[in-house]
């Protein structure tokens, strides 16, 4: 049980703070709403490029890092197709300086053309690192637009192109900054040795005075039904052949989130899930085989990939696959396997809340879905999910015509 | 009421690393050392074993790293399938851990499952099988691996580094082959495992809300095996360098360069250490630091630089590694080596040296911050026979170190004609 107390300033900024003695720290999380799907276009990776430029200096403070590391304090940040989120850990004594320095860069920031070149440069390189130069790297690229041809979850967090991020002005930079950040676009979450009242009132003090900007309306266009199986091959210089497939799911907080998680515990969690069991201890055909679930705010996927044995065909290996996941349409999952997924999950929740900055994170994430206090819930909602529910989901989703399969293979083993 | 002075920071007090408990320290019947660390507020628990059956422990390459993950799959008592869904059942988060020195398993569970997880470590550890059907599926994942990493530029420096440095022959050093995969089959397993996972090599280190019957339980699943004498660790391993400084690893097509510098150096248990590590943060050890500065936020060579200094049993090293845009790569390392001999001829200011202080000390605050980051702290100095003074050394250290000390180590630790430089990528 996570217990909190919750303040909303008259900006709009909501902010969350939950006490933990044990600890002589103090976790800060600010999430902003805003990711990658809030994108023009024709100008992708730009919530992500935003997330560098906040530690380039801010309205007042010229470096966001060193006041910080003075304090004793450490800090990073994310982006997704959802949501931006920074997070710092800091000495409690030292927790003022952490409200000044997000409240400055939520004010405004530093925008400076120099910052700005070697940030792009600094993206290129991630991009290379991260998605050019490394095998496989480039499957979202490939795969997200497969799935998504009209919602920008049709691009990755880096961006669909990275000629985008080079391309960026100051201008543009600015504008994004003030239509998404902005004290009503924020939730601020503190966990650790602070009293509730001091937290507020720093709160107050730092935060109080930052105006309300006016936020970009979000009108996303939606994903229209995929009705037609869709398959595509590629060709590239990697060791193995690899297959990915991807079925159109729910959003987040649609009530079949819990099921379709466990639906791909039971598939993949752990090694004793049934496609590590049957296509890699028993049929030899993946050396490695995963699933999970998006879980995005607008309608997400469900994803199974793998590594193929030297020697498979891909086709065989994706009935394979078929095969196991049908499985799961017509026959009723038995008791002691629904525990076990159950009990998996209840120890990973309570292992990733035994830290605060994961509380803060976690306190601010399920506010931004709705209400901080559901995820209390969690643990319940995993628990009362039923082998019936099972079978409907896998009913509902994973049929062919919801799926679009990539075959990478490898043009090495082509060669041969 | 005062405006709010927004351009100057809030005041900070000195960051204090507090008191850090040493952990109760106790033997099981049969003489395996037990440390209790007592902390946190959940009903959860970690427990490391750690066994002498690390790399250095190895006749073949493979051999240990093999003989860990084979732990999972089958014993006496349990085939790999039931073992492995008993594992997920309780919910039990169980790592395998394979180091230079070490091997063993870290595991992290809700206290109400003590006796399963003891029950279960126990099949692991003295009933492990090595079924020959199993060890085929391992081999041919690993292999799978094997392929894609050697397609990292990272891996490939990495591996090539670690070659130059303590030797093509070394366990420290000697780099995975192709025909290795060949050579691994059960009987070798056996062998290493009853060589190596027994209870003279073993030891225990318990983190969390302990369980009040943590102690019994032990004993009884762990204390009833009988201690041999130890062995001396075959002399023979002696790290000999290569004699060749700079080497290149052709990556047809890489669009990145990975750049691997360094070389051996004094270890956890040198009086120097401490200091070595203030100057290691000051060069590349954290996200403000100089390479960092002058490569990434000035240059925007690359997404990230950072240099570490580290232990083995045998012997230290330091390491300064990049992945640059391949039409860097010599600008990079003009960079790197110029920042270097920067440290060894101009006096740190006093401003940086403050930052890099606090933030150190923020960092030994967070080492010690709940049970599991207690456990893994306590491990690395217990590892090189030191326990948490270590930590009250270093904090000292790092509060009175002057720029005068942090030349001097740079000169003494970082000459450049020393440095092994290892590069990957295409020309």
């Amino acid at each position: 049980m996570i217990d909190f107390n919750k303040l909303c300033l008259n900006n709009g900024l909501r902010i969350l703070v939950h006490e933990d003695i044990s600890t002589p720290l103090v976790a800060l999380s600010i999430l902003y709403d805003v990711g990658s799907r809030d994108e023009d276009p024709e100008m992708t990776g730009m919530a992500h490029l935003f997330e560098h430029l906040m530690f380039g200096g801010s309205a007042n403070i010229p470096e966001f890092d060193k006041p910080l590391q003075i304090a004793g304090g450490e800090s990073n940040a994310f982006t997704n197709n959802d949501i931006t989120n920074y997070y710092m850990t800091i000495p409690s004594r030292n927790i003022e300086t952490g409200f000044w320095l997000e409240s400055d860069r939520m004010l405004g920031l530093d925008f400076s053309q120099k910052n700005l070149a070697i940030q792009k440069n600094v993206i290129i390189e991630e991009f290379n690192q991260r998605y050019l130069n490394q095998p496989y790297g480039d499957v979202m690229l490939k795969l997200r637009p497969m799935a998504y041809k009209n919602h920008p979850y049709r691009w990755p967090t880096i961006g669909k192109d990275i000629s985008h991020i080079s391309k960026v002005t100051l201008n543009q930079v600015s504008d994004f900054f003030y239509s998404h950040y902005s004290p009503q676009n924020a939730i601020l979450s503190i966990t650790g040795n602070i009293k509730a009242k001091y937290a507020f009132m720093l709160a107050e003090k730092w935060f109080g005075s930052v105006e309300k900007r006016g936020i970009a309306t979000r009108d996303l266009p939606e994903e229209p039904t995929q009705t037609e199986e869709q398959i595509l091959t590629l060709e590239k210089d990697v060791p193995s052949d690899a297959l990915y497939k991807a079925w159109h799911v729910g959003r987040r907080i649609d009530a079949d989130f819990y099921t379709l998680d466990l639906l791909t515990d039971v598939l993949a969690g752990g090694e004793s899930g049934r496609l590590y069991n049957a296509l890699t201890r028993e049929k030899k055909i993946f050396s490695d085989i995963t699933a999970y679930i998006t879980g995005d705010i607008d309608p997400g996927l469900l994803i199974i990939s793998g590594n193929l044995m030297e020697g498979i065909d891909i086709e065989i290996a994706d009935e394979a696959v078929i095969q196991v996941v049908d499985k799961l349409r017509f026959s009723r999952i038995p008791n002691n396997e629904m525990d076990k997924v159950k009990n998996k999950f209840e120890a990973s929740f309570v292992f990733s809340n035994s830290n605060i900055l994961n509380k803060a994170m976690n306190l601010c994430y399920f506010e931004f879905l709705g209400n901080a206090g559901a995820m209390n819930k969690e643990v319940d909602l995993y628990r009362s999910v039923s082998p019936e529910m099972v079978i409907e989901v896998a009913r509902n989703y994973i049929n062919p015509s919801n799926c679009s399969t990539l075959f990478y293979r490898s043009k090495k083993k082509a060669r041969k | 009421m005062r405006p709010l002075q927004r351009k100057i920071q809030p005041e900070i007090m000195p960051v204090s690393i507090g008191k850090i408990p040493e952990p109760d320290s106790f033997s099981l019947s049969n003489g395996v050392p037990v440390y209790l660390i007592e902390a946190g507020s959940e009903e959860i628990m970690r427990i490391d074993f750690i066994f002498k059956a690390g790399l250095i422990h190895e006749d073949l390459s493979l051999q240990a790293s093999t003989a860990n993950m084979m732990l999972l799959e089958g014993t006496q008592n349990y085939n790999a399938v039931t073992l492995n869904r008993l594992i997920d059942y309780y919910g039990l988060y169980l790592n395998l851990l394979v180091e230079k020195d070490r091997a063993g398993v870290i595991i992290f569970f809700l206290n109400r499952h003590i006796e399963k997880v003891l029950e279960i470590c126990q099949e692991v550890f003295h009933r492990s099988v090595f079924p020959e059907d199993e060890l085929k599926v391992l081999l041919n994942k690993r292999l799978q691996w094997y392929h894609i990493d050697r397609e990292r530029v990272r891996n490939l420096a990495m591996d090539q580094f670690f070659e130059s440095v303590f030797g093509k022959d070394h366990p420290y050093g000697r780099q995975v082959q192709l025909q290795d995969f060949n050579k691994i089959s059960p009987p070798l397993l056996v062998e290493f495992h009853s060589k190596f996972y027994s209870p003279e090599n073993m030891a225990i280190i318990i983190a969390g809300k302990i369980h009040s019957d943590t102690i019994t339980l032990l004993n009884k699943y762990f204390g009833i095996f009988p201690s041999k004498a130890t062995v001396p660790m075959e002399a023979g391993n002696v790290i000999k360098s290569e004699k060749r400084k700079k080497t290149f690893i052709e990556k047809k097509g890489a669009v990145q360069t990975a750049i691997r510098l360094g070389s051996t150096t004094i270890s956890k248990r040198h009086p120097d250490y401490p200091g070595m590590l203030v100057l290691n943060t000051i060069l590349g050890g954290y996200f403000g630091s100089r390479l960092m500065k002058n490569i990434r936020e000035e240059k925007g060579y690359t997404y990230g630089i950072s240099s570490v200094v580290s232990s083995f049993e045998l012997s230290g090293y330091k390491i300064i590694g990049t992945e640059v845009g391949k039409k860097y790569t010599k600008k990079a390392l003009d960079e790197i080596y110029k920042e270097i001999m920067l440290l060894q001829t101009r006096h740190v200011e006093f401003v940086e040296l403050k930052v890099v202080k606090n933030l150190m000390l923020g960092e030994i605050v967070r080492m010690f911050d709940g049970p599991f980051a207690m456990a893994e702290s306590f491990k690395s100095a217990w590892e090189f026979g030191l326990d948490n003074n270590y930590y009250y050394n270093l904090a000292q250290k790092i509060e009175i170190i002057e720029p005068d000390e942090i030349m001097e180590l740079a000169k003494t630790y970082y000459d450049i004609d020393e440095l092994y430089e290892i590069i990957a990528g295409s020309r």
